[in-house]
């Protein structure tokens, strides 16, 4: 019996599609089976940025349809053995989805796998209440600004109100991933700080990934960033996926106004 | 151009019994280990060669910026922690004789107010969390709020505390009340005889037990 994530953010473009690739393939590294499940229904990504694009047959729709078995539409990663994919229709729209077609398929993914990981759709329409609707857990990815940090605060309400765990009176754990830091904006105040962002949202820090040229190229070409070990944002989802598979790995400070001034180094010449 | 700010601890001294120096020093090398050493008048070759020895980091005869002591140190935290415990016994006080104006239908909540929710209450409110921008709160009654408020309030009580930030929007009977009068970190908003007055409780931050 796995454990249900779902990637939310409230706005789009801060990275929820790349966080849900790099560390679909980050647990998949730590020796987890894990599925990763593209819930943005008619606009599908997660397939080009995980460079599965010309695998994809069946669809999630079909699955819940019953057009196509789950063993069919489940994808197998060209590079971790351990990651499985499916896709999201690209042709239907999201009043295709049905809460109890959603349960059934999620919980089924959930006996089979240790972690599955839902990419939410932006905003916070029907898409996004069926993507939390039947998690265990949310990771929310925000970009250091103000309208990110609203829409973010704004989706973790309605997770805290909508999700079925929460009506059963439990608590959904909620992380925050802050995507695109650039330490010299923070050290020059121009960029908000995690201290600050982590007072508004008010959830647990799961990770700091800084803003690096080559996320980009990463995604256009189909390899994660993670798989390239120079880059700084693939280490910073190394370290998440780590966290995420229960390993203790300490907070590495990316900002650099952090390290610079309240470094605490005695012996001057030493 | 690469550089590095660093505090380091320095120890300063004058030799005048170099066997009692040396002893002194054995005794309490873990504690050294880790300072710069200042030597100040003679240094002889036996100290230099124990200095060495024992790999310490020294100077001799530099005059060092001017520090501050450990005692003025002290001071200033002791001053600091002062003044901290009489703000909050100040906070204290005015949120109890406040609160006990708070009676009717008196609400309590401690939870964040999250951007898109909305509470309506038909009588007073004591919230203990934050208003994130983008949340509301229509209070018929008065209220209380401890911590920051950066949503938009409406009040239609005889009075209301709290702190904003300039992004909150704070509209008590109607009219909207300047963020620039309450810049101050905790305030009390009254109409007394069909006048708004504001004042400020506190000019600093405290952090609420």
């Amino acid at each position: 019996m796995g454990i249900i994530i779902a990637v939310i953010s409230g706005k789009g473009g801060v990275g929820k599609t790349t966080a849900t690739a790099n560390l679909g393939l980050g647990i998949g590294m730590n020796n987890q089976k894990c599925v990763v499940v593209d819930f943005d229904i008619g606009q599908r990504n997660l397939d080009m940025i995980l460079g599965l694009e010309n695998r994809v047959v069946y669809d999630m729709v079909q699955v819940m349809e019953e057009e196509a078995s789950l063993k069919q539409a489940l994808i197998k990663s060209k590079v971790n053995e351990n990651l499985f994919f499916l896709a999201a229709s690209q042709s239907k729209d999201k009043s295709v989805l049905d809460s109890k077609k959603v349960e059934k398929l999620v919980l089924k993914l959930k006996e089979d796998f240790d972690f599955v990981i839902l990419d939410s759709p932006a905003g916070i329409e029907s898409g996004f209440e069926h993507t939390i609707e039947f998690a265990d857990a949310a990771i929310v990815v925000v970009n250091p600004e103000v309208s990110s940090i609203r829409d973010a605060d704004r989706a973790i309400g309605i997770l805290d109100s909508k999700s079925n765990k929460v009506k059963n009176g439990e608590d959904v754990a909620k992380y925050l991933i802050i995507n695109r830091i650039v330490a010299n904006m923070v050290e020059s105040g121009d960029m908000l700080k995690s201290e600050d962002i982590l007072e508004i949202l008010d959830i647990k820090l799961l990770g700091k990934v800084p803003e690096d040229r080559g996320v980009i190229e990463a995604s256009n070409r189909g390899k994660p960033v993670i798989l390239d070990k120079k880059s700084i944002a693939g280490q910073a989802y190394i370290r998440i996926s780590a966290r995420l598979c229960g390993q203790q790995v300490d907070m590495k400070d990316i900002e650099i106004c952090d390290s610079g001034l309240f470094k605490k180094i005695v012996g001057m010449f030493t | 151009m690469k550089s590095n700010q660093y505090s380091v601890k320095v120890y300063e001294t004058t030799i005048e019994d170099e066997e009692k120096f040396i002893e002194f020093f054995d005794m309490n090398y873990t504690l050294f280990k880790d300072h710069l050493i200042v030597i100040q008048g003679d240094l002889s070759k036996k100290i230099e060669e124990y200095l060495n020895a024992k790999s310490l980091t020294y100077l001799h005869n530099i005059s060092l910026p001017k520090g501050r002591s450990r005692k003025s140190l002290e001071k200033e935290f002791q001053e600091e922690r002062r003044q901290n415990a009489v703000s909050i016994q100040i906070a204290e006080a005015e949120l109890k004789r406040l609160s006990s104006r708070l009676q009717n239908n008196l609400t309590v909540l401690d939870k964040m107010i999250r951007s898109g929710q909305e509470i309506n209450i038909d009588g007073d409110l004591l919230l203990l969390n934050r208003v994130n921008s983008g949340a509301t709160l229509n209070i018929k009654g008065n209220l209380i709020i401890t911590k920051l408020v950066e949503g938009l309030i409406h009040c239609n009580g005889n009075f209301m505390m709290l702190t904003a930030s300039l992004k909150a929007n704070i509209i008590f009977h109607g009219v909207e009340v300047e963020n620039g009068l309450l810049k101050n970190k905790l305030n009390r908003v009254e109409l007394k005889n069909n006048e708004i007055i504001i004042t400020p409780v506190l000019k600093k931050e405290i952090s609420w037990a």
